[in-house]
This record gives C-alpha cells, sequence and structure tokens, in this order.
C-alpha cells in the first residue's frame, strides 16, 4: 500500500517536503563533504575562505592513503576479524536458538532466561576484564600456565574476534522466528530417518533464511564498524590493526593541515564496502534495525 | 499411557509390548534430544562462562581490589576504597564527567526525538519513503571514525559549518575547542548519527495507526495541530518509549565518538563516564577504580532506564 497519507486530501504535501528534504541535505551534505575533501591538494583542505569543491579531481590523496595507511593489511585485518565474527554468530545463533525453539530437554527455560539475561549488560562493563582475561590466557602468547609471562590471546587476530563471537541478542532472535516453524515438518524429517543435525540444517536454516541475513548484515556491519575494543587490542600488538584504527591514528600522528584530505581518501574506502552492501541488502538491514533498536 | 498400565495379562500380548517398546522409544529419544540441545547449546553456554560469568566475577572483585595488573595472586582486597575515592572531595567523577555523561545522554534523546518525530511524521505524507529513509539511515553504517573526523573537520575554522556562518556574515565559533560549545558540539553529531533508527521505528509506529483515525478527525473539523496532539501522539507512545530508553542507553554508555572527536576535551569538558573508566585503566593500569567507575555506570544506566518504563508507565492510560 502507497501511503501518502494527505496528498488525496490537501494536495502536495509542500511544508512535509521542505522538512524531509532538509533533514536530508543535513544527512548527506558531511559524506559529500568527506568525498569532497578526499580531493583537495595540499593547502586547499582546512583553509580560509572555505570551498567545498576541490580545484582538480586527483587521486593522489588515495595512493597517499594506499601508501602512508598500509590499507591492504588493515583490509586484511577487518576482513578477517569481521568475517570470524559474522560467521560464528549465525553458526552459534542458529544451533542455540534451534535448541531453545524447537527441542525439549530440561533446563530449557532456564537457558532461556539466562540468554535474555545476557542482553542486559552493556558492553563498557566488559572492556577491562576481557582485555585482562585475554592477555592472562594460560599457555597461549608465550604465556605459562598461570597465565603469565607473555602476551597471551592479543598477540592473535582471533582476539580481535573473541568478545563478539557469541550475541545474546543473535539466539533470541533466530528462536523467535525458529518458533514459527511447524512441528510436524521436522518431525516428518525424523521419521524419515534425519537426525536432529540434519533437521537443523536441512529444514530449519533454510526457512530461517532472512532472518540469517538480517543477522548477518547487522553482526557484519557492527564488526566493520568497532572501534573501541579494535582500538585496544591494537594497541597491544599493531599487526592487528583494523581499518577504523589505522586511519584513526593517521589521524591523531601526523600534521592534520596535511594529511586531512588523506584522512578522508582512507576514510571513503574503508565506508565503501559497508555502504555497497547496505544498498543490496537494505530491506534485511532495515528490519533488522526495527527488531533490535540497539542503535 | 493408560494402555501402560493395564493388568499384567495383557503384558504377553503383542499390543502391549508394542506400546512398552513405543514408550521406551520415547523416553530414549527424550534423552537423545536433551543431549542434543546441550551439545547445540554447548558453544554458546561455554561462551557466556568464559566471556560473561567470569569477566563480572572478575570486575567485582577488582573493583573491590587494589591490583598492579601483573599476577594474580597480587590482588588485594580494598574493601569499598574504590568506590568511595569516586565520589570523595577533589574527585572529577561526580562533576564533571558525570554530569557530562547525563547531558550528553539527555541532549542527544532531546535532539534525536524532537528531531525524528518531526521528520517520521512528514515522512509519513510522502511518496518513495524508501528512499528517503535509505538516505536518513547512512550515518547508521558509517563507522563511528568516519563520523567523528569528518564532523570534526567541519567543526574546525576552515571547515564547512564556519564556511556557511561566515558566508550569512555571522562570526565564526570554535565548536571543539572552546569548553563552553564542545559538549553540545558533539551531542549534535550523536544525534544526527541516530537520527535515522528512530524515524525508522517511529515511521513503524506511524503506519500501525489506523486511517479511520484521522478520517474521522478530519470529519469533525480537527485541525492538524490537535490531530497531531490528540491522535498521533498518544498512538505512538510505545514507539517513543522505545526510542527514548534505546538511545539513552546509547548515550549514558557511548564514547567511542567523544574519543575520536575530543579525547574528553579541552580540559574535560566532554570527558564522559565510560572514557573515564577506559582511560583509568588503560591509560594509569588502575583497574580497581575502572571497574568500580564501570559498575557505578551501570547502576546509573539501570536506573535510568527502570524510571523510565515506570514513567511512561504511570502517565499512560492504555498501559
Amino acid at each position: 500500500m502507497t501511503r501518502g497519507r494527505s496528498t488525496g486530501r490537501r494536495g502536495v504535501p509542500w511544508l512535509s517536503y521542505l522538512v524531509v528534504a532538509t533533514g536530508a541535505v543535513l544527512t548527506v551534505v558531511p559524506f559529500c563533504d568527506m568525498v569532497m575533501t578526499s580531493f583537495k591538494g595540499p593547502g586547499e583542505a582546512g583553509t580560509l575562505p572555505y570551498r567545498f569543491l576541490p580545484r582538480a579531481f586527483d587521486l593522489a590523496n588515495y595512493r597517499a592513503a594506499i601508501r602512508q595507511l598500509d590499507l591492504p593489511a588493515l583490509f586484511r585485518n577487518s576482513v578477517a576479524a569481521t568475517a570470524l565474527i559474522t560467521a560464528s554468530v549465525l553458526l552459534t545463533s542458529s544451533l542455540a536458538g534451534y535448541a531453545l525453539a524447537k527441542l525439549r530437554f530440561p533446563g530449557r527455560d532456564f537457558v532461556f532466561r539466562l540468554v535474555l539475561a545476557t542482553m542486559m549488560f552493556p558492553p563498557f562493563l566488559f572492556f577491562v576484564p576481557h582485555f585482562l582475561i585475554l592477555v592472562h590466557w594460560p599457555l597461549a602468547g608465550g604465556n605459562d600456565l598461570s597465565g603469565r609471562g607473555g602476551a597471551g590471546l592479543t598477540v592473535s587476530i582471533a582476539a580481535l574476534a573473541v568478545p563478539f563471537l557469541v550475541n545474546g541478542f543473535g539466539i533470541f532472535l533466530t528462536r523467535q522466528f525458529m518458533v514459527a516453524i511447524p512441528d510436524e515438518v521436522l518431525e516428518a524429517a525424523r521419521i524419515d530417518g534425519a537426525g536432529e543435525f540434519a533437521v537443523w540444517w536441512r529444514i530449519v536454516v533454510p526457512q530461517t533464511k532472512p532472518v540469517l541475513v538480517t543477522l548477518g548484515l547487522l553482526t557484519f556491519v557492527d564488526a566493520w564498524n568497532e572501534y573501541i575494543w579494535a582500538l585496544l587490542v591494537s594497541t597491544a600488538n599493531p599487526d592487528v590493526m583494523t581499518l577504523p584504527v589505522g586511519i584513526q591514528l593517521l589521524q591523531d600522528h601526523v600534521d592534520p593541515a596535511r594529511t586531512t584530505p588523506i584522512v578522508m581518501a582512507g576514510l571513503v574506502l574503508s565506508v565503501l564496502p559497508v555502504l555497497l552492501l547496505f544498498l543490496l541488502l537494505q530491506k534485511y538491514y532495515v528490519r533488522g534495525v526495527m527488531l533490535s533498536g540497539l542503535k | 499411557m493408560v494402555n501402560a498400565l493395564v493388568p499384567e495379562t495383557a503384558e504377553r500380548t503383542p499390543r502391549a509390548r508394542a506400546v512398552r517398546s513405543a514408550v521406551a522409544g520415547r523416553v530414549r529419544h527424550r534423552r537423545r534430544q536433551t543431549v542434543v540441545a546441550y551439545l547445540f547449546l554447548a558453544p554458546v553456554l561455554l561462551f557466556f562462562a568464559v566471556f560473561l560469568l567470569l569477566p563480572l566475577g572478575f570486575a567485582l572483585l577488582l573493583s573491590t581490589s587494589r591490583w598492579s595488573g601483573f599476577a594474580l595472586g597480587d590482588i588485594e582486597p580494598a574493601g569499598l576504597d574504590n568506590f568511595t575515592g569516586l565520589f570523595a572531595d577533589g574527585s572529577t567523577f561526580l562533576t564533571p564527567i558525570l554530569t557530562n555523561t547525563l547531558l550528553f545522554a539527555l541532549g542527544t534523546v532531546a535532539l534525536a526525538l524532537t528531531g525524528s518525530v518531526l521528520v517520521a511524521t512528514c515522512i509519513d505524507r510522502l511518496r518513495f519513503q524508501g528512499v528517503w529513509r535509505t538516505l536518513y539511515f547512512l550515518p547508521i553504517v558509517t563507522t563511528v571514525v568516519a563520523v567523528g573526523n569528518v564532523w570534526k573537520y567541519m567543526y574546525e575554522p576552515g571547515g564547512l559549518v564556519n564556511g556557511v556562518l561566515n558566508a550569512v556574515g555571522l562570526d565564526s565559533v570554535a565548536f571543539l575547542a572552546d569548553p563552553d560549545t564542545a559538549l553540545p558540539s558533539v551531542v549534535v553529531v550523536q544525534a544526527w548519527a541516530s537520527l535515522g533508527s528512530a524515524v525508522l521505528v517511529l515511521t513503524a509506529g506511524l503506519k500501525s495507526v489506523p486511517e479511520s483515525y484521522y478520517e474521522a478527525a478530519a470529519l469533525d473539523g480537527a485541525g492538524p495541530v490537535t490531530v497531531f496532539r490528540r491522535i498521533t501522539l498518544p498512538l505512538l507512545r510505545p514507539s517513543l518509549l522505545f526510542v527514548c530508553v534505546t538511545q539513552f542507553l546509547t548515550g549514558l554508555q557511548s564514547f567511542a565518538l567523544i574519543t575520536v572527536m575530543t579525547r574528553g576535551g579541552p580540559g574535560d569538558a566532554t570527558d564522559v563516564a565510560a572514557l573515564e573508566m577506559y582511560r583509568l585503566a588503560f591509560g594509569y593500569g588502575d583497574w580497581g577504580t575502572a571497574s568500580a567507575a564501570a559498575f557505578v555506570l551501570f547502576a546509573v544506566v539501570l536506573a535510568i532506564t527502570l524510571a523510565q518504563l515506570w514513567w511512561f508507565r504511570r502517565t499512560g492510560e492504555d498501559a
């Protein structure tokens, strides 16, 4: 159904157009400024008077960003961490969601309530203990059994992903959608001799594909954009630095007047993959935000 | 079940045997399903044990201890010293840090809520709602490092915002460099970044308002302001509550944007509780005080969330 509620009643809603368009311009302008600045030459950015357009559309800043930031390495780390987190969240959520929705076993209500309770704790409670646990992880990164002597799990790229591998909201979300699958379908497959794992993989997962895409997309975007935890881990071990951390580092350490266009070029390159993915799978993402409202 | 309990004479009949084996089969099936269920849940339960319960316990222990951060044996009990230290004379935790946190959250919610109600009610009247929504959504999928740096640059003397001010004949403003304007400046960015999701939730809420209500109001000759106040706003309550609670939660605990834009400065003009916790821990290695600060902030977040739920329930006729 097309809305356009009062178009029929009171003609074209000019005032509404004005409000919405003004808001949209305010939303988009910073992105345009980012792109324009990424093309500006030396002495063109941050000088008075302000000019929106660059003198020439030169790709020099992009070349400089790739070179100075070592963008390929940052990209590799970001991709690895994001892939690990997304795969793990999808796998653990759909497995646990299936058990909680469709299997009958003692303790089910308790586990479900536990999952709900985990969503109550804000992430900032965990920065300190998570970091200390990773640093003191026994028998990793040169640590002895008591967790001393080395850098623990922080030597590994997995450190970027570890705190995000399981997501209470993801379990809750998949469970809610799996409850709707009729039991008869699963029972029929079991009578045909399918084990629970086969039932999960061949029936439940395909039937819940839309919600898994939604969850995957939300997780992907969050993981790709994550900054605080990645900053912590990268400080302990610069080899696993991700895109946001690397670009921020350049911003902080070099003369801003000269590097702003290079930073903007790096930002454009780092924002582009998520933006494209979002535009392609918008429907799923929008539904996810509606379901979670966590942003 | 009843058949399984009939007298033993029936035991020898084939039918009874079939029933018995069916019951045994069901018990076996039940037991196997329990094993399978816990296998499916194993990764999740293991994760929660190691990365939720253990850290919570560890953080509680640290908040009541003194520790240099090296050997676990060096952890010394400190009672509530870390907590009292936060609120002692000369501590900056209550003012300005906790005050900043509240102002930051309050400002963000106020701006984002006003803006999103305005935009959502207007979008509801337009065509191509999907296109508009996409535009409003762009900041949400963008990393905080991009958002923070772009706005930081736009706030500079030679940046876009001052460029516009100068173009209309106004003097430049030192947005992030001036302690008086720094906090409002980051509040604007946080609200800008969260507008899209609020608009989305409110638009969905508006769609659930039955068309007939508006038609009835139009028949009664109600003006747009009356319709908004008497129909739209009351029916939008659940969505408003949702936006309010989630945005407040985010506002109270987020510090990534501030880290990128001002690092709490100038001075401590934009220092917020979560950032202070982060700095105490990873800047000064004061794990005890940092953990105490985290729990204090957690208590504040819980109290404010519960207060909002309570207030909305009390003032709402339908809840």
